[in-house]
């Protein structure tokens, strides 16, 4: 029975994402929107796309998310995770895990896709640091906010297409791939050291 | 679960879908304060995983659920609902009260019972009759019946077996109490009464006898047509104690003084009547035993009985 249900519902919320969609292309404030699409045609897996809210670090860009619907959809929420790369204090800069409590206990039966996306939009602008998922760039958020910003900012950038450009942070990540160093590495390395680069080449060596 | 909104001709409104299966609501109910309403499978499959409302998480619990109300229902019952059955060709549209009612008597369900008219009469889902094989059928009918047999015999040779092994037993505490009856004289009193009580029960089962010529009686039979009643007593389980004094009563030679010979019978007749008599099974003969005719005379009657073997006459 469940697996019907499952199947029945998310190709009704799919319908709803795509509905959502056209009203927002006609209105034409496409960066508040979000999508949503079938993986393998399948029913069990989805990618979802939601666009960085205006006047957050995340502003332009566009996050890539994995939504996967377990066979006891809605009685359980789906597992959503960041496949684009993200610096926000509730999700894991490396392994793009969300900590949303609507995602956890809070879950409940009549949320579905379009609900999920809208609340990690809102996610994305309303930060709870208090209750982290990723402690390092939690703890930059609360003892510095700007370097966050910028932080935050440059990786929209660099993985979610956003428009700002950052040259003194290009340059330091540059010192080290020179050095041989990856540069995904090289980014988290500096970004987890608030761009210290002394700091994040004894971290990386050692 | 819910109906599927595409088997309802236009849209349904948004009121009558469950938020949780996002069908038509199947049997709702509606959370006690909110007043959102859910088919009732889907709420009690959400409740056990928590106990809140699945719009605006009110805590509530499975038992302040109340049904839906009416007006919520009576909108329901009106929609026009797709029959389960519309794949296989059913075109009707039937109102959602009246789609359980419709479902018993569809002729599109693929698994209606019917009778096969091919010959063997068997009542079976429609869909199988495509493939249906009079014959194989019966085959494995009359496989499984055989199988049935064979089972019932196995068992009842058992319980034949059983059955023998208690006799034997019995025969052995009969035999065991014999011997104590002839070592204790309390013993055996009460063995003489069991004895006494065996022959009532016997008599018990065999049937009444009425005796239409008493002038059939041969008073004096020969050694083969005792040899033959003897046989059907003891096939009629005859106590065995009391078998052999009652085939020796059955010549006149034996018999009480009121009928030991012809003119003693001669003077008797009219009290033959009042004989309780029972039947030998099969034969012309009867038992008049003394437990079952206390009520004639002393020189009429003797222990443990008699037998009377007639040419003719017996019912």
């Amino acid at each position: 029975m469940a697996t019907n249900i499952a199947a029945q519902r998310i190709k009704r919320e799919f319908k709803e994402v795509i509905k959502s969609e056209e009203v927002s292309l006609y209105l034409n404030v496409a960066q508040c929107s979000i999508k949503v699409e079938l993986v393998n045609d399948s029913c069990v897996e989805l990618k979802g796309e939601i666009a960085g809210p205006p006047d957050t670090p995340y502003e332009g860009g566009n996050f890539i998310l994995e939504i996967k619907i377990p066979e006891t959809y809605p009685f359980n929420p789906p597992k959503v995770r960041f496949i684009t790369k993200i610096w926000h204090p509730n999700i894991s800069s490396i392994t793009g895990a969300i900590c949303l409590d609507i995602l956890k206990d809070q879950w409940a039966a009549a949320m579905t896709l379009r609900t999920v996306l809208l609340s990690l939009q809102a996610l994305l602008s309303a930060a709870e640091p208090d209750d982290p998922q990723d402690a390092v760039v939690a703890k930059q958020y609360k003892e510095q906010p700007e370097m966050f910003h910028q932080t935050a900012k440059h990786w929209t950038s660099v993985y979610a297409g956003g428009p700002s450009k950052m040259p003194e942070l290009d340059e330091k990540i540059k010192r080290l791939t020179d050095m041989g160093i990856e540069e995904h590495n090289a980014r988290d390395a500096l970004s987890s050291y608030n761009w210290d680069l002394e700091r994040a080449t004894e971290q990386l060596f050692s | 679960m819910g109906f599927d909104v595409n088997r309802f001709q236009g849209p349904v409104d948004e009121e009558l879908i469950c938020p949780i299966c996002s069908g038509v609501l199947q049997d709702p109910v509606q959370a006690p304060d909110c007043e959102h309403a859910f088919c009732r499978l889907c709420m009690n499959e959400w409740i056990n995983r928590q106990p809140t409302c699945p719009l605006d998480r009110t805590p509530i619990t499975a038992a302040q659920l109340l049904p839906a109300p009416r007006i919520l229902r009576n909108l329901l019952s009106r929609l026009r609902i797709k029959c389960d059955n519309f794949v296989h060709g059913c075109q009707q549209d039937i109102k959602l009260d009246a789609l359980m009612a419709h479902l018993e008597e569809c002729e599109y369900n693929p698994k209606r019972p019917i009778t096969c008219e091919q010959g063997c009469s068997l009542i079976i889902p429609k869909d199988e009759m495509k493939n249906h094989n009079c014959v194989r059928e019966l085959r494995n009918l009359i496989q499984s019946q055989h199988q049935n047999v064979t089972e019932m015999r196995r068992e009842l040779s058992e319980q034949q077996f059983q059955l023998n092994e208690q006799k034997r037993e019995i025969h052995l505490l009969k035999d065991f109490m014999r011997a104590m009856r002839v070592s204790n004289p309390i013993m055996r009193d009460i063995a003489e009464q069991m004895e006494r009580d065996e022959v009532a029960r016997w008599s018990a089962t065999l049937p009444r006898a009425r005796v239409t010529r008493w002038g059939g009686m041969i008073s004096t039979p020969d050694e083969l047509l005792q040899t033959m009643i003897k046989r059907t007593l003891s096939e009629y389980n005859c106590p065995p104690h009391v078998i052999n004094e009652l085939m020796e009563n059955c010549h006149e030679r034996k018999w009480p003084a009121g009928l030991n010979s012809l003119e003693t019978r001669q003077n008797s007749r009219r009290q033959y009547e009042s004989y309780v008599c029972k039947r030998v099974p099969g034969k012309q003969a009867v038992i008049v035993l003394h437990c079952d005719n206390t009520h004639m005379p002393e020189d009429m009657t003797v222990e443990p009985g008699l037998v009377m073997i007639f040419a003719h006459g017996i019912e």
